[in-house]
């Protein structure tokens, strides 16, 4: 176990009841938390007659690997206490955004369509990250989408659906 | 040799060349761009090869993959930001280097080792891959169980923070490939009632999104990061004493880097650590290192250009990825409707040897980029983050999306790529998982057969010799880097003085 000194410089940049734990810990454990939960839903795996799975049920090899998993998981959590923790940057508010717009995007794709989405993705997200050049951000916004929805649509024969709002 | 001839006829056709060409400036330009790497660049490309032939598509992936670990080596020098991992270990000399006003030497020397490992990969290759097809002639499912195992093993040591996490990831990867139907009984297995889970999870939104979803969001955390340029004049080609000095560094990285290419799951990044730590080891004088030493840059750059054509080996011949990007091509082989094995070698020699021939231009061909283009390269890191991530971004969306035009695939892709952001900060390599779920399937339908085979009496599995051999690697794969762990404990715990012996 490393000395007080150690587990101070450990945790740098967490406080509190957080600050005890090394991080790895905490890693290992929500793997521990996945695998119970992902063992869980195994149980609900359909049983397949012992003629078809010959022994071998649709559940047997995915419970294999979560008892791995576990395994791993436990032995991390045991090395990252004799360990020492790198102090990491805290994430930066633009990283929870930029995440936002992943699944964002995402949705407007499948409401608005691909070329809509494209076009208010190229045209918000530098703005987000704090471009304001709007001479550039324009022609950007337009001229990328239009050349990538061409290329996938008319070269590389991609059937993109219609969206449902595409009354427009 | 009319096979030979058959594949070198192919380019003859201007197309080639043009695909070629393109392949190996796009390598060069990803390559050189931090943040992009080879490997997420090929996974962007699949969709756009699946409209076309075989030959030209897999070339395509395959002259991007060798440009694109070259070019990595020109951001390391000058911008010291490696373009790509395997260039990592070059900045530790060549940007020193740069910083001395000796940009030109330190592209100079990178440039020609690069082509020196390169070329001697392909000749590994040609020579490696038809000799390990014929032993996979034998394999049956149990040795096939054995192999695979032992790719995920070697998993404990590819580059990343622990062997264990890697471990870890690998077997995540293993059970993400359970999700779909179970091939034997038809029962859905975390399907959760989405029908286009079914069929399971494709690899490549996977891939994409832990390469390119997961840096989108790094890139978002370092929107304010300012870069450095050191100033390049022009590129030297090396003196004649710059190549007599390197010349051992060079010829021990192309065995270390066609080594460690050869083992399934290995890549350059770990070929070009190995390869930087040998060159300083066997340096009578070490003191340059770190500071500018040209040995510091020529054995990185060799061996991980070496790894690019071994990795080809193992996932030609037997269809074990030797690489994250390898496991690309294996992808877009599949696509084609090629199936990776000894029967590729029997049934497709002529796109054998296009794949060959192809690599080899490429490798000529970024060599003269690479000399009389690098400052131009070097510019691609004058794009703005704001512009750049976002088209990326949309390529990563729409690649996803292209190859089964599903939606499902897109919300994968997003998905992996925020979990990958976040495994990354606890230090899970995204390469395991990639791994994992490229041999997952092989592992469970080569067990199921196996063990159907042997009664389930798994003591039966050591009745076959091959079985044994991939079972005794696999073990000591695992104990490597609990060894090293050991040794560098004891190491941290002597006097300086003190020696460990066979150190």
């Amino acid at each position: 176990m490393p000395d007080n000194a150690e587990s101070g410089a450990r945790v740098a940049n967490r406080e509190g009841f957080a600050a005890r734990i090394p991080r790895d810990a905490i890693a290992g454990a929500g793997v521990l938390v996945f695998c119970v939960a992902v063992y869980l839903v195994t149980l609900t795996f359909k049983e397949a007659p012992a003629v078809i799975a010959q022994n071998v049920q649709p559940a047997t090899f995915p419970r294999m690997v979560l008892v791995v998993m576990a395994v791993l998981a436990g032995i991390i959590i045991f090395q990252s206490f004799r360990t020492r923790d790198k102090p990491k940057k805290p994430l930066k508010p633009m990283v929870w955004l930029s995440a936002m717009v992943m699944p964002g995007f995402v949705i407007a794709f499948y409401l608005l369509g691909i070329l809509p989405a494209m076009i208010l993705l190229c045209f918000f997200l530098p703005l987000l990250w704090g471009e304001r050049r709007f001479r550039i951000i324009v022609p950007y916004s337009i001229v990328f989408p239009a050349a990538i929805y061409l290329l996938f649509v008319t070269v590389l024969k991609v059937h993109f659906e219609p969206s449902p709002l595409a009354f427009w | 040799m009319d096979t030979f001839l058959a594949a070198a006829s192919e380019f003859s056709d201007p197309f080639m060349i043009f695909v070629i060409l393109a392949g190996t400036v796009g390598g060069v330009l990803v390559g050189a761009m931090p943040g992009l790497s080879s490997t997420m660049a090929t996974a962007l490309l699949l969709p756009f090869t699946m409209t076309m032939e075989p030959i030209p598509a897999i070339a395509l992936l395959s002259t991007l993959y060798c440009a694109g670990t070259f070019g990595g080596s020109i951001t390391a020098i000058l911008v010291n930001a490696p373009g790509a991992p395997p260039a990592a270990a070059t900045a530790f000399d060549g940007y020193p280097l740069a910083q001395q006003g000796r940009a030109g030497l330190a592209l100079g020397i990178a440039t020609v080792s690069s082509t020196i490992g390169g070329i001697f990969s392909i000749i590994v290759l040609i020579v490696a891959a038809p000799m390990l097809a014929r032993v996979a002639y034998d394999f049956g499912p149990p040795e096939y169980f054995a192999l695979a195992l032992f790719g995920l093993s070697m998993l404990a040591s590819i580059s990343g923070e622990s062997a264990f996490k890697n471990l870890l990831g690998g077997a995540f990867g293993v059970l993400l490939a359970t999700i779909g139907m179970d091939f034997t009984t038809g029962v859905d297995r975390f399907t959760f009632g989405f029908y286009e889970l079914t069929e399971g999870v494709h690899f490549i939104p996977v891939m994409i999104g832990l390469f390119a979803g997961a840096e989108f969001l790094t890139q978002a955390n370092s929107l304010d990061r300012v870069t450095v340029r050191a100033v390049l004049e022009a590129v030297k080609l090396p003196r004649w004493a710059d190549f007599r000095k390197t010349l051992g560094t060079v010829a021990r990285s192309c065995g270390i880097g066609a080594f460690i290419g050869l083992l399934p799951a290995e890549g350059g990044t770990v070929a070009a650590m190995i390869g930087y730590n040998e060159a300083k080891r066997w340096a009578k004088d070490k003191s340059l290192f770190g500071k500018g030493d040209i040995r510091g840059i020529a054995g990185p750059e060799t061996a991980n250009n070496a790894a690019t054509g071994a990795a080809m080996v193992p996932t030609l011949a037997l269809g074990i990825p030797g690489s994250a990007t390898t496991a690309v091509i294996l992808a877009a082989l599949l696509v084609h409707g090629l199936r990776p094995g000894p029967h590729l070698f029997n049934e497709t020699p002529t796109l054998l040897y296009g794949i060959f021939i192809a690599m080899l231009l490429a490798n000529l061909m970024f060599m003269g980029l690479g000399l009389l283009g690098a400052k131009l390269f070097a510019r691609v890191t004058l794009i703005p983050t704001r512009f750049l991530w976002p088209a990326v971004f949309i390529l990563a969306c729409i690649g996803s999306y292209a190859l089964n035009q599903s939606i499902m695939d897109v919300w994968i892709m997003v998905i992996a790529g925020i979990g990958g952001f976040f495994l990354k900060r606890y230090g899970f390599s995204a390469a395991p998982i990639i791994m994992g779920l490229i041999l997952g399937e092989l592992v469970e339908s080569s067990l199921k057969q196996s063990l159907i085979i042997f009664d389930h009496n798994w003591l039966r599995f050591f009745e076959r010799p091959i079985v044994v051999v991939f079972v005794l690697l696999t073990v000591l794969s695992m104990a490597m880097p609990l060894i090293g762990g050991y040794r560098a404990r004891l190491r941290a715990k002597m006097p300086p003085s003190a020696d460990i012996p066979g150190d």
